[in-house]
Protein backbone atom coordinates (compact mmCIF):
# COMPACT_ATOMS: atom_id res chain seq x y z
CA UNK A 1 0.00 0.00 0.00
CA UNK A 2 2.64 2.08 0.79
CA UNK A 3 4.50 1.26 -2.17
CA UNK A 4 1.23 2.37 -4.19
CA UNK A 5 1.09 5.34 -1.97
CA UNK A 6 4.46 6.74 -2.53
CA UNK A 7 3.80 5.91 -6.83
CA UNK A 8 1.08 8.21 -6.56
CA UNK A 9 2.91 11.43 -4.97
CA UNK A 10 5.49 10.41 -7.16
CA UNK A 11 3.21 10.84 -10.35
CA UNK A 12 1.36 13.86 -9.21
CA UNK A 13 5.04 15.62 -8.41
CA UNK A 14 5.60 14.29 -12.20
CA UNK A 15 2.45 16.68 -13.28
CA UNK A 16 3.40 19.98 -15.21
CA UNK A 17 1.44 23.14 -16.13
CA UNK A 18 0.87 21.68 -19.41
CA UNK A 19 -0.45 18.93 -18.46
CA UNK A 20 -2.77 20.63 -16.11
CA UNK A 21 -4.18 22.84 -18.85
CA UNK A 22 -4.66 20.08 -20.99
CA UNK A 23 -6.89 18.37 -18.97
CA UNK A 24 -9.02 21.12 -18.39
CA UNK A 25 -9.47 22.00 -21.75
CA UNK A 26 -10.02 18.27 -22.63
CA UNK A 27 -12.74 18.30 -19.52
CA UNK A 28 -14.69 21.71 -20.58
CA UNK A 29 -14.61 20.15 -24.44
CA UNK A 30 -15.69 16.59 -23.15
CA UNK A 31 -18.58 18.58 -20.48
CA UNK A 32 -20.23 20.98 -23.44
CA UNK A 33 -20.30 17.99 -25.99
CA UNK A 34 -21.38 15.75 -24.46
CA UNK A 35 -23.80 18.26 -22.39
CA UNK A 36 -24.81 19.56 -26.51
CA UNK A 37 -25.71 15.41 -26.89
CA UNK A 38 -27.73 14.66 -24.80
CA UNK A 39 -29.62 18.32 -25.24
CA UNK A 40 -30.16 17.50 -28.70
CA UNK A 41 -31.02 13.35 -27.68
CA UNK A 42 -34.17 15.11 -25.53
CA UNK A 43 -35.47 17.66 -28.13
CA UNK A 44 -35.72 14.69 -30.87
CA UNK A 45 -37.54 12.70 -28.45
CA UNK A 46 -39.59 14.64 -27.05
CA UNK A 47 -39.99 16.11 -30.63
CA UNK A 48 -40.93 12.67 -32.23
CA UNK A 49 -44.47 12.40 -31.27
CA UNK A 50 -47.33 13.98 -34.55
CA UNK A 51 -46.75 17.32 -33.81
CA UNK A 52 -46.30 20.68 -36.21
CA UNK A 53 -42.95 21.48 -35.18
CA UNK A 54 -42.00 17.55 -35.35
CA UNK A 55 -42.79 17.22 -39.26
CA UNK A 56 -39.96 17.56 -41.35
CA UNK A 57 -39.50 20.76 -43.78
CA UNK A 58 -40.51 18.87 -46.64
CA UNK A 59 -43.84 17.15 -45.32
CA UNK A 60 -44.46 20.85 -44.07
CA UNK A 61 -44.27 22.10 -47.62
CA UNK A 62 -46.21 18.85 -48.97
CA UNK A 63 -48.77 19.81 -46.21
CA UNK A 64 -48.61 23.34 -47.09
CA UNK A 65 -48.96 22.88 -51.04
CA UNK A 66 -52.04 21.04 -50.01
CA UNK A 67 -53.93 23.60 -48.02
CA UNK A 68 -53.24 26.21 -50.77
CA UNK A 69 -54.76 24.04 -53.14
CA UNK A 70 -57.75 23.58 -51.04
CA UNK A 71 -58.12 27.38 -49.97
CA UNK A 72 -58.05 27.91 -54.37
CA UNK A 73 -60.70 25.41 -54.77
CA UNK A 74 -62.85 27.38 -51.75
CA UNK A 75 -61.77 30.28 -52.63
CA UNK A 76 -63.22 29.83 -56.57
CA UNK A 77 -66.21 28.60 -55.22
CA UNK A 78 -66.88 31.33 -52.87
CA UNK A 79 -66.31 33.75 -55.98
CA UNK A 80 -68.89 31.70 -58.09
CA UNK A 81 -71.43 31.68 -55.28
CA UNK A 82 -71.16 35.28 -54.75
CA UNK A 83 -72.02 36.08 -58.70
CA UNK A 84 -74.71 34.15 -58.28
CA UNK A 85 -76.26 35.99 -55.01
CA UNK A 86 -75.29 38.80 -57.13
CA UNK A 87 -77.40 37.73 -60.42
CA UNK A 88 -80.43 36.82 -57.68
CA UNK A 89 -80.32 40.67 -56.10
CA UNK A 90 -80.33 41.70 -59.70
CA UNK A 91 -83.02 39.80 -60.65
CA UNK A 92 -84.66 41.02 -57.58
CA UNK A 93 -84.68 44.47 -57.85
CA UNK A 94 -85.45 44.04 -61.47
CA UNK A 95 -88.88 42.08 -60.63
CA UNK A 96 -91.00 45.13 -59.57
CA UNK A 97 -94.14 42.58 -59.57
CA UNK A 98 -92.86 40.05 -56.73
CA UNK A 99 -92.15 43.34 -54.26
CA UNK A 100 -95.14 44.43 -55.24
CA UNK A 101 -97.11 41.77 -54.53
CA UNK A 102 -94.80 40.77 -50.87
CA UNK A 103 -96.16 44.65 -50.24
CA UNK A 104 -99.59 43.85 -50.71
CA UNK A 105 -99.79 40.43 -49.04
CA UNK A 106 -97.92 42.79 -46.23
CA UNK A 107 -100.36 45.61 -46.41
CA UNK A 108 -103.50 42.93 -46.60
CA UNK A 109 -101.86 41.09 -43.24
CA UNK A 110 -101.65 44.58 -41.67
CA UNK A 111 -105.30 45.17 -42.36
CA UNK A 112 -106.79 41.90 -41.07
CA UNK A 113 -103.95 42.26 -37.72
CA UNK A 114 -105.86 45.30 -37.11
CA UNK A 115 -102.18 47.59 -37.23
CA UNK A 116 -104.04 50.05 -39.91
CA UNK A 117 -107.16 52.04 -39.80
CA UNK A 118 -110.20 50.91 -41.60
CA UNK A 119 -113.17 52.38 -43.05
CA UNK A 120 -116.12 50.77 -45.07
CA UNK A 121 -119.49 49.72 -44.92
CA UNK A 122 -120.97 48.14 -42.28
CA UNK A 123 -123.07 48.70 -39.15
CA UNK A 124 -123.08 50.46 -35.77
CA UNK A 125 -124.49 48.97 -32.88
CA UNK A 126 -125.18 51.11 -29.50
CA UNK A 127 -125.85 49.62 -26.37
CA UNK A 128 -126.81 51.78 -23.42
CA UNK A 129 -127.17 50.79 -19.91
CA UNK A 130 -130.92 51.52 -18.90
CA UNK A 131 -132.98 51.78 -14.98
CA UNK A 132 -133.79 48.09 -15.43
CA UNK A 133 -130.78 45.97 -17.51
CA UNK A 134 -126.93 47.20 -17.08
CA UNK A 135 -124.80 45.70 -19.74
CA UNK A 136 -122.26 43.66 -18.76
CA UNK A 137 -119.04 41.86 -20.62
CA UNK A 138 -120.75 38.79 -21.27
CA UNK A 139 -123.35 40.82 -23.60
CA UNK A 140 -120.45 42.62 -25.27
CA UNK A 141 -118.81 39.46 -26.40
CA UNK A 142 -121.85 37.77 -27.62
CA UNK A 143 -122.05 40.71 -29.87
CA UNK A 144 -118.92 40.37 -31.05
CA UNK A 145 -119.05 36.10 -31.35
CA UNK A 146 -122.33 36.99 -33.51
CA UNK A 147 -121.15 40.04 -35.70
CA UNK A 148 -118.07 37.48 -36.45
CA UNK A 149 -120.25 34.87 -37.21
CA UNK A 150 -122.14 36.99 -39.80
CA UNK A 151 -118.89 37.80 -40.99
CA UNK A 152 -116.80 41.42 -39.48
CA UNK A 153 -114.31 41.93 -40.71
CA UNK A 154 -113.37 44.80 -38.39
CA UNK A 155 -114.69 45.62 -34.75
CA UNK A 156 -114.56 48.09 -32.55
CA UNK A 157 -115.89 48.91 -29.32
CA UNK A 158 -116.00 52.82 -28.26
CA UNK A 159 -113.16 53.30 -30.56
CA UNK A 160 -110.96 50.04 -29.05
CA UNK A 161 -110.36 47.96 -32.03
CA UNK A 162 -111.38 44.66 -31.53
CA UNK A 163 -108.22 41.88 -32.60
CA UNK A 164 -107.40 38.22 -31.98
CA UNK A 165 -105.91 38.75 -28.28
CA UNK A 166 -108.34 41.45 -27.44
CA UNK A 167 -109.95 40.45 -23.73
CA UNK A 168 -113.34 41.68 -22.65
CA UNK A 169 -113.82 41.47 -18.80
CA UNK A 170 -116.48 42.93 -16.22
CA UNK A 171 -114.62 45.52 -13.53
CA UNK A 172 -117.53 46.29 -11.72
CA UNK A 173 -121.09 47.27 -12.25
CA UNK A 174 -120.20 50.20 -13.85
CA UNK A 175 -117.39 49.87 -16.08
CA UNK A 176 -116.55 47.06 -18.44
CA UNK A 177 -112.36 46.49 -18.83
CA UNK A 178 -111.46 46.21 -23.26
CA UNK A 179 -107.48 45.41 -23.43
CA UNK A 180 -106.63 47.40 -20.35
CA UNK A 181 -108.83 50.04 -21.36
CA UNK A 182 -111.98 51.47 -19.42
CA UNK A 183 -115.24 52.28 -20.95
CA UNK A 184 -118.78 52.79 -19.28
CA UNK A 185 -122.50 52.76 -21.01
CA UNK A 186 -122.99 53.77 -23.91
CA UNK A 187 -120.93 51.21 -25.88
CA UNK A 188 -120.95 51.80 -29.94
CA UNK A 189 -119.85 48.49 -31.45
CA UNK A 190 -118.91 49.61 -34.93
CA UNK A 191 -118.52 46.91 -37.50
CA UNK A 192 -117.52 46.33 -40.89
CA UNK A 193 -118.22 43.71 -43.46
CA UNK A 194 -120.71 42.71 -45.53
CA UNK A 195 -124.30 44.93 -44.37
CA UNK A 196 -126.65 42.45 -45.62
CA UNK A 197 -125.35 39.44 -43.93
CA UNK A 198 -124.71 41.57 -40.70
CA UNK A 199 -128.14 42.90 -40.14
CA UNK A 200 -130.06 40.01 -41.08
CA UNK A 201 -127.73 37.98 -38.77
CA UNK A 202 -128.10 40.52 -35.75
CA UNK A 203 -132.05 40.73 -36.91
CA UNK A 204 -133.09 36.83 -36.87
CA UNK A 205 -136.49 36.77 -35.56
CA UNK A 206 -135.98 34.88 -31.47
CA UNK A 207 -132.94 33.60 -32.34
CA UNK A 208 -131.05 37.14 -33.34
CA UNK A 209 -128.77 39.61 -31.30
CA UNK A 210 -131.42 42.83 -31.17
CA UNK A 211 -134.56 40.99 -30.99
CA UNK A 212 -133.62 38.83 -27.79
CA UNK A 213 -131.90 41.71 -26.50
CA UNK A 214 -134.87 44.40 -26.62
CA UNK A 215 -137.35 41.60 -25.63
CA UNK A 216 -134.94 41.34 -22.88
CA UNK A 217 -135.76 45.27 -21.98
CA UNK A 218 -132.28 46.19 -22.87
CA UNK A 219 -131.60 49.00 -25.14
CA UNK A 220 -130.23 48.63 -28.19
CA UNK A 221 -129.83 50.83 -31.01
CA UNK A 222 -128.86 49.67 -34.79
CA UNK A 223 -127.55 51.67 -37.77
CA UNK A 224 -126.66 50.91 -41.32
CA UNK A 225 -124.08 53.15 -42.48
CA UNK A 226 -122.21 52.99 -45.96
CA UNK A 227 -118.94 54.62 -44.56
CA UNK A 228 -117.97 53.07 -40.75
CA UNK A 229 -114.30 54.17 -39.79
CA UNK A 230 -112.54 52.11 -37.17
CA UNK A 231 -109.05 53.00 -35.63
CA UNK A 232 -105.92 50.59 -35.37
CA UNK A 233 -104.71 48.87 -32.56
CA UNK A 234 -102.60 51.01 -30.85
CA UNK A 235 -101.23 48.78 -28.40
CA UNK A 236 -98.61 46.20 -28.98
CA UNK A 237 -98.75 42.62 -30.33
CA UNK A 238 -96.57 40.68 -28.25
CA UNK A 239 -95.36 36.63 -28.90
CA UNK A 240 -92.58 35.91 -26.59
CA UNK A 241 -93.86 32.59 -25.97
CA UNK A 242 -94.59 31.50 -29.92
CA UNK A 243 -92.30 29.78 -31.96
CA UNK A 244 -92.54 28.68 -35.37
CA UNK A 245 -93.19 25.35 -35.62
CA UNK A 246 -90.37 23.61 -37.78
CA UNK A 247 -92.19 22.03 -41.24
CA UNK B 1 -4.77 12.67 -15.28
CA UNK B 2 -5.94 13.37 -18.78
CA UNK B 3 -8.02 10.20 -18.14
CA UNK B 4 -9.91 11.32 -15.36
CA UNK B 5 -10.67 14.72 -16.61
CA UNK B 6 -12.11 13.11 -19.75
CA UNK B 7 -14.69 10.84 -17.63
CA UNK B 8 -15.58 13.45 -14.95
CA UNK B 9 -16.23 16.12 -18.25
CA UNK B 10 -18.65 13.16 -19.09
CA UNK B 11 -20.57 12.62 -16.29
CA UNK B 12 -21.29 16.21 -16.14
CA UNK B 13 -21.78 17.03 -19.07
CA UNK B 14 -23.97 14.44 -19.51
CA UNK B 15 -25.65 15.45 -15.98
CA UNK B 16 -26.00 19.35 -17.33
CA UNK B 17 -27.21 17.92 -20.46
CA UNK B 18 -30.32 16.04 -19.10
CA UNK B 19 -30.98 18.32 -16.84
CA UNK B 20 -31.09 21.30 -19.53
CA UNK B 21 -34.48 22.88 -21.69
CA UNK B 22 -35.30 21.27 -24.62
CA UNK B 23 -34.51 23.62 -27.90
CA UNK B 24 -36.77 24.79 -30.40
CA UNK B 25 -36.91 21.96 -33.30
CA UNK B 26 -35.68 24.93 -36.03
CA UNK B 27 -32.30 24.72 -34.15
CA UNK B 28 -31.45 21.25 -33.52
CA UNK B 29 -30.28 20.90 -37.29
CA UNK B 30 -27.83 23.33 -36.27
CA UNK B 31 -26.76 21.55 -33.11
CA UNK B 32 -26.67 18.25 -34.76
CA UNK B 33 -24.17 19.98 -37.08
CA UNK B 34 -22.15 21.13 -34.35
CA UNK B 35 -22.06 17.88 -32.63
CA UNK B 36 -20.82 16.23 -36.14
CA UNK B 37 -17.76 18.72 -35.91
CA UNK B 38 -16.96 18.49 -32.65
CA UNK B 39 -16.88 14.58 -32.79
CA UNK B 40 -14.76 14.92 -36.13
CA UNK B 41 -12.30 16.90 -33.94
CA UNK B 42 -12.40 14.71 -30.90
CA UNK B 43 -11.60 11.39 -33.20
CA UNK B 44 -8.87 13.67 -34.94
CA UNK B 45 -7.34 14.46 -31.42
CA UNK B 46 -7.02 10.91 -30.49
CA UNK B 47 -5.82 10.19 -33.85
CA UNK B 48 -3.12 12.64 -33.66
CA UNK B 49 -2.05 11.53 -30.14
CA UNK B 50 -1.21 7.89 -31.01
CA UNK B 51 1.04 9.26 -33.97
CA UNK B 52 2.59 11.49 -31.19
CA UNK B 53 1.93 15.12 -32.94
CA UNK B 54 -1.30 16.53 -30.72
CA UNK B 55 -1.45 19.69 -30.71
CA UNK B 56 -3.70 21.41 -27.77
CA UNK B 57 -4.06 24.55 -29.92
CA UNK B 58 -5.07 22.95 -32.41
CA UNK B 59 -7.52 20.65 -31.16
CA UNK B 60 -9.47 23.53 -29.51
CA UNK B 61 -9.48 25.80 -32.40
CA UNK B 62 -10.75 22.45 -34.45
CA UNK B 63 -13.11 21.75 -31.80
CA UNK B 64 -14.89 25.51 -31.19
CA UNK B 65 -13.89 26.45 -34.46
CA UNK B 66 -15.23 24.06 -36.42
CA UNK B 67 -18.72 23.39 -34.61
CA UNK B 68 -19.32 27.08 -35.06
CA UNK B 69 -18.33 27.10 -38.55
CA UNK B 70 -20.26 24.01 -39.66
CA UNK B 71 -23.29 26.20 -38.12
CA UNK B 72 -23.09 29.51 -39.74
CA UNK B 73 -22.69 27.54 -42.87
CA UNK B 74 -25.65 25.42 -42.33
CA UNK B 75 -27.29 29.37 -41.68
CA UNK B 76 -26.25 30.05 -45.06
CA UNK B 77 -27.09 27.39 -46.44
CA UNK B 78 -30.68 27.99 -45.06
CA UNK B 79 -30.39 31.81 -46.10
CA UNK B 80 -29.41 30.52 -49.96
CA UNK B 81 -32.15 27.42 -49.99
CA UNK B 82 -28.81 25.15 -50.13
CA UNK B 83 -28.54 22.43 -48.24
CA UNK B 84 -24.78 23.11 -47.44
CA UNK B 85 -25.14 21.18 -43.92
CA UNK B 86 -24.84 17.61 -46.12
CA UNK B 87 -21.66 18.66 -47.39
CA UNK B 88 -20.77 19.38 -43.69
CA UNK B 89 -22.18 15.71 -42.61
CA UNK B 90 -20.11 14.24 -45.98
CA UNK B 91 -16.84 16.15 -44.71
CA UNK B 92 -16.98 15.39 -40.92
CA UNK B 93 -18.53 11.56 -41.35
CA UNK B 94 -15.78 10.97 -43.94
CA UNK B 95 -12.98 12.14 -41.77
CA UNK B 96 -14.71 10.71 -38.55
CA UNK B 97 -14.29 7.18 -40.83
CA UNK B 98 -10.50 8.00 -41.73
CA UNK B 99 -9.27 8.62 -37.91
CA UNK B 100 -11.31 5.95 -36.84
CA UNK B 101 -9.51 3.67 -39.65
CA UNK B 102 -6.25 5.04 -38.66
CA UNK B 103 -6.61 4.24 -34.86
CA UNK B 104 -7.82 0.99 -35.77
CA UNK B 105 -4.77 0.10 -37.48
CA UNK B 106 -2.61 1.73 -35.12
CA UNK B 107 -4.35 -1.21 -31.95
CA UNK B 108 -4.36 -4.00 -34.75
CA UNK B 109 -0.38 -3.15 -35.01
CA UNK B 110 0.15 -3.02 -31.58
CA UNK B 111 -2.24 -6.35 -31.07
CA UNK B 112 -0.29 -7.51 -34.19
CA UNK B 113 3.23 -6.66 -32.27
CA UNK B 114 2.82 -8.21 -29.13
CA UNK B 115 1.47 -11.59 -30.78
CA UNK B 116 4.84 -11.86 -32.50
CA UNK B 117 6.78 -11.07 -29.41
CA UNK B 118 5.12 -13.92 -27.41
CA UNK B 119 5.34 -16.12 -29.73
CA UNK B 120 9.18 -15.25 -30.45
CA UNK B 121 9.62 -15.71 -26.47
CA UNK B 122 8.25 -19.03 -26.60
CA UNK B 123 10.18 -20.31 -29.64
CA UNK B 124 13.57 -19.14 -28.01
CA UNK B 125 12.41 -20.91 -24.71
CA UNK B 126 11.62 -23.98 -26.53
CA UNK B 127 14.65 -23.54 -27.85
CA UNK B 128 16.52 -23.17 -25.17
CA UNK B 129 14.52 -26.12 -23.50
CA UNK B 130 15.66 -28.82 -26.37
CA UNK B 131 19.38 -27.70 -26.26
CA UNK B 132 19.11 -28.26 -22.35
CA UNK B 133 17.41 -31.88 -23.53
CA UNK B 134 20.11 -32.71 -25.84
CA UNK B 135 23.07 -31.62 -23.33
CA UNK B 136 21.74 -33.80 -21.22
CA UNK B 137 21.00 -36.54 -23.82
CA UNK B 138 24.99 -36.01 -24.32
CA UNK B 139 26.11 -36.21 -20.69
CA UNK B 140 23.94 -39.23 -20.12
CA UNK B 141 25.94 -40.99 -23.20
CA UNK B 142 29.33 -39.93 -21.87
CA UNK B 143 28.79 -41.18 -18.31
CA UNK B 144 27.50 -44.84 -19.89
CA UNK B 145 30.56 -44.93 -21.95
CA UNK B 146 32.56 -43.94 -19.15
CA UNK B 147 31.12 -46.46 -16.45
CA UNK B 148 31.69 -49.13 -19.30
CA UNK B 149 34.88 -47.91 -19.43
CA UNK B 150 36.11 -47.95 -15.93
CA UNK B 151 34.17 -51.68 -15.68
CA UNK B 152 36.79 -52.82 -18.08
CA UNK B 153 39.42 -51.75 -15.87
Amino acid sequence: MEKLKEKLVDQFKKITLNDLAVAIVLFIACATLICIMFMQFKTVEETDIADLESMRETELRTALSEWKTKYDTVASELADTEKKINEYNDKIGNDDDAEKLINKELQQSNLILGKTDVFGEGIVVTLRDNDIKKISANDLIELVNELRYAGAEAISINDIRIIQTTSIVDIDDKYINIDGRRIASPYIVKTIGNQTYLSSVLNMKNSGFIDRYTSDNYSVEYEMRKRVEILKYNGEIVANHLMEGEE
Amino acid sequence: MIFIAIVLGCIIGALIGINAPIIPYTYSGYLAIAIIAALDSVFGGIASTLKKNFDLRIFVSGFFGNAILSILLTYLGQRLNVDIYLAAIVVFVGRMFNNLAMIRRYYLDKFGKYREKQKAKIEEKDRKRSIKKSIRQYVRIVTKILQKYYKFY
